[in-house]
């Protein structure tokens, strides 16, 4: 019984995986580009080499810390999408900030006032929209989404101005000294952003499930009437819910500053949550289900990296891949629940 | 005081206002698109992809053929296609409409910039004398809004479907059947209303309205095509609907604010106002939440919205 539910949950997107790898290919074949070879250089260069599995565990920390705050939120039935901008954010106040840090006494309360900064970026991102769905349930894609270009420009504003380190080179703010940055995990070349990505969305998956405040957010997203008949302040778990995610989006704006750029550069923008969106979705907003998806969804982003070098396929094709998967997640959805594919739910 | 003076001299008016009407285009024609499948009781988030798709498709075909129609024809109907493969996805298979739309939408990034470095690697060819502006004889002459009459054929087009939009909507036989079947379904199906059938022609009036505001940016506006270039144009346009109470004409007056802005965030670069260029090009969005906050309250949504129809 248990046993089948979770063949279940892992049989409906690996069918989205693969339709999406199916669809892709063909994509590739119709413009020209060979399906196989592409295919084969995805997976050498992300899965067979150390170098490619190295940097796929790194690239999980940002999509595991933005999706932990996504199946938050998604599953109280709230669509942040603009998460490109909180974490653009969140990496600003610790890319401004770290420099003027350092030196501190404590490197744990170094790495906590910065840790800090970065979730409180994030979620101050996303206060307006919160508020204005929480009071006036005005929508909060689209606010999101409108924050999001805002952010753009705001970061753009900050780090051609007032941060900028050397005003005759290329902007970004100060070079933080690769001593100050984040540790290594013992034994290898993966900073501890990983073990941090893990910690949070598992601690996000049990704060759904066993909290009452989890409890609270579920019940938003099933059902907002019965949620409020259930006593359940919309208003207040509307907005806690949109900050946490909005927080977790900058918190991995400040891993990706410690743990791999060490500087906000001008024009970075890695658009993490194209990826954590159809990422979450796959995972039924569940926060173990997070962890594999985000290592194979980190995995395409590394080889898709590689592969556009050596088969000369640009790397936008990941993102083709990934909006694939997410269109047929919602296929597999469906059919499941027609009971057309595999069994009826 | 000198700013002002300078806004308001005649040439520099002319060209606030000309670029205006302009921005607004693009809006004004997804606007009214998604107004009527919002109507029907479908959310289209992959507004923006349709969009975006639309505009590379007609940049392409407009580049090759050197010609204005078959470049429209081309957006238009790359934009149906997107739009169709959307209808199938929440109207027959009845896909969650936020799933296939936030689909739509990354899909729609990520093909247009992969195509992009395919055919074109790493030139940025321009479209040049492709299209031109479309004078009305004598209004063109007016002083101070001589601009307005001096647009591209498709502008005109635009304005021309609010109204259009506005009677089809609430004048028409259809228009009542769109209706009917978002805010409820079963009770339209039971009059004989097909509603598979109608919310699949607003989906793909839609999609023709949303390849149309592509194409009308990538060849009429700029004649180039960067990764990205509807810069949330098609969200800005849902929520516009959403403001405008899913009133067509309500659309126009939210597209041109946008509009305003817009052009703005070049008027007073070139007018010399000292603050810093990237404060100008965030109005456009922070202009846009605070319309929401003002006209956008509580807004009443069809019955049915975003529930897929299932017959028995």
């Amino acid at each position: 019984m248990k046993l089948g539910i979770v063949v279940k949950a892992v049989l409906g997107p690996l069918f989205a995986i693969l339709a999406a790898l199916l669809v892709g290919g063909l994509i590739l074949f119709f413009i020209g580009l060979n399906p196989f070879r592409t295919y084969f250089e995805l997976f050498k260069l992300g899965m067979g080499t150390h170098l490619g599995i190295t940097e796929s565990l790194k690239k999980m920390a940002p999509l595991l810390i933005i999706s932990a705050g996504l199946i938050i939120v998604f599953k109280a039935g709230i669509w942040n999408i603009g998460g490109n901008g909180q974490f653009l954010i969140g990496a600003i106040f610790v890319g401004g900030l770290a420099p003027l840090l350092i030196n501190g006494s404590s490197p744990y309360l170094y790495f906590f006032l910065l840790a800090l900064m970065g979730f409180l970026g994030g979620a101050l991102w996303i206060v307006i929209p919160a508020i204005l769905k929480a009071k006036y349930e005005i929508n909060e894609i689209i606010v999101t989404m409108m924050m999001d270009f805002v952010a753009l420009n705001f970061t753009a504003f900050l780090v051609r101005g007032p941060l900028i380190a050397h005003p005759e080179y290329f902007p970004q703010t100060r070079l933080i000294p690769v001593g100050q940055r984040l540790p290594f995990i013992p034994f290898t070349r993966i900073h501890i952003g990983l073990i941090v990505g893990l910690a949070v969305v598992i601690l996000a998956h049990y704060f759904m499930k066993k909290t009452t405040w989890g409890y609270e957010f579920r019940l938003l997203g099933e059902n907002k009437k019965a949620a409020q008949y259930a006593g359940v302040n919309i208003k207040k778990v509307t907005i806690i819910a949109m900050l946490i995610s909005g927080g977790f989006a900058g918190l991995a704006g400040a891993n990706d500053i410690l743990g791999i750029k060490g500087a906000f550069q001008a024009e970075w923008n890695p658009g993490y949550a194209f990826s954590a969106i159809p990422l979450v979705f796959l995972a039924r907003f569940n926060g173990i289900a997070v962890i594999p998806l985000a290592y194979f969804f980190s995995f395409l982003a590394i080889g898709g990296e590689f592969m556009s070098r050596a088969a000369n396929v640009p790397v936008f094709f990941v993102q083709v891949l990934e909006a694939l998967m997410l269109i047929f997640f919602g296929v597999t959805e469906y059919m499941q629940k027609k009971g057309k594919l595999f069994w009826k739910s | 005081m000198e700013i002002l003076r300078s806004i308001l001299s005649e040439p520099f008016f002319v060209i606030l206002l000309g670029g205006t009407l302009t921005a607004s285009i693009p809006i004004i024609l997804a606007a009214i698109g998604e107004s009527l499948v919002e109507k029907g009781g479908v959310l289209n988030l992959g507004l923006e992809g349709e969009m975006l798709i639309g505009a590379f498709v007609a940049f392409v075909i407009a580049l090759n053929t050197r010609n204005l129609f078959w470049g429209l024809f081309s957006g238009i109907a790359a934009g149906l296609l997107v739009a169709l493969a959307f209808g199938y996805l929440v109207i027959y298979l009845k896909v969650n409409q936020i799933v296939a739309g936030l689909g739509i939408w990354i899909f729609g990034i990520g093909i247009t910039s992969l195509l992009f470095r395919v055919f074109f690697g790493r030139r940025f060819p321009i479209a040049r004398g492709i299209t031109s502006k479309t004078a009305i004889p004598y209004l063109s002459q007016i002083p101070y809004i001589r601009s307005v009459f001096n647009q591209h054929i498709v502008a005109y087009v635009a304005l021309a479907l609010i109204p259009l939009a506005w009677w089809l909507l609430y004048k028409t036989n259809f228009g009542l059947h769109i209706r009917a079947v978002g805010e409820n379904p079963v009770a339209a199906d039971a009059h004989g209303v097909n509603v598979y059938r109608t919310r699949y022609l607003t989906v793909m009036l839609e999609g023709i309205l949303a390849g149309l505001a592509g194409a009308f940016l990538s060849i009429c506006d700029l004649s180039f095509f960067v990764d990205n270039m509807t810069l949330g144009r098609g969200f800005i346009a849902i929520g516009i609907v959403m403001l405008a109470n899913w009133n067509p004409s309500r659309i126009f007056y939210g597209a041109f604010l946008f509009g305003v802005f817009y052009s703005l965030t070049s008027g007073l670069q070139i007018a010399g106002v000292n603050v810093p260029r990237e404060f100008l090009l965030m109005l456009p969005y922070v202009a846009v939440i605070v319309v929401l906050c003002i006209f956008a309250r509580n807004t009443r949504l069809p019955a049915a919205f975003c529930l897929p129809y299932e017959r028995e």
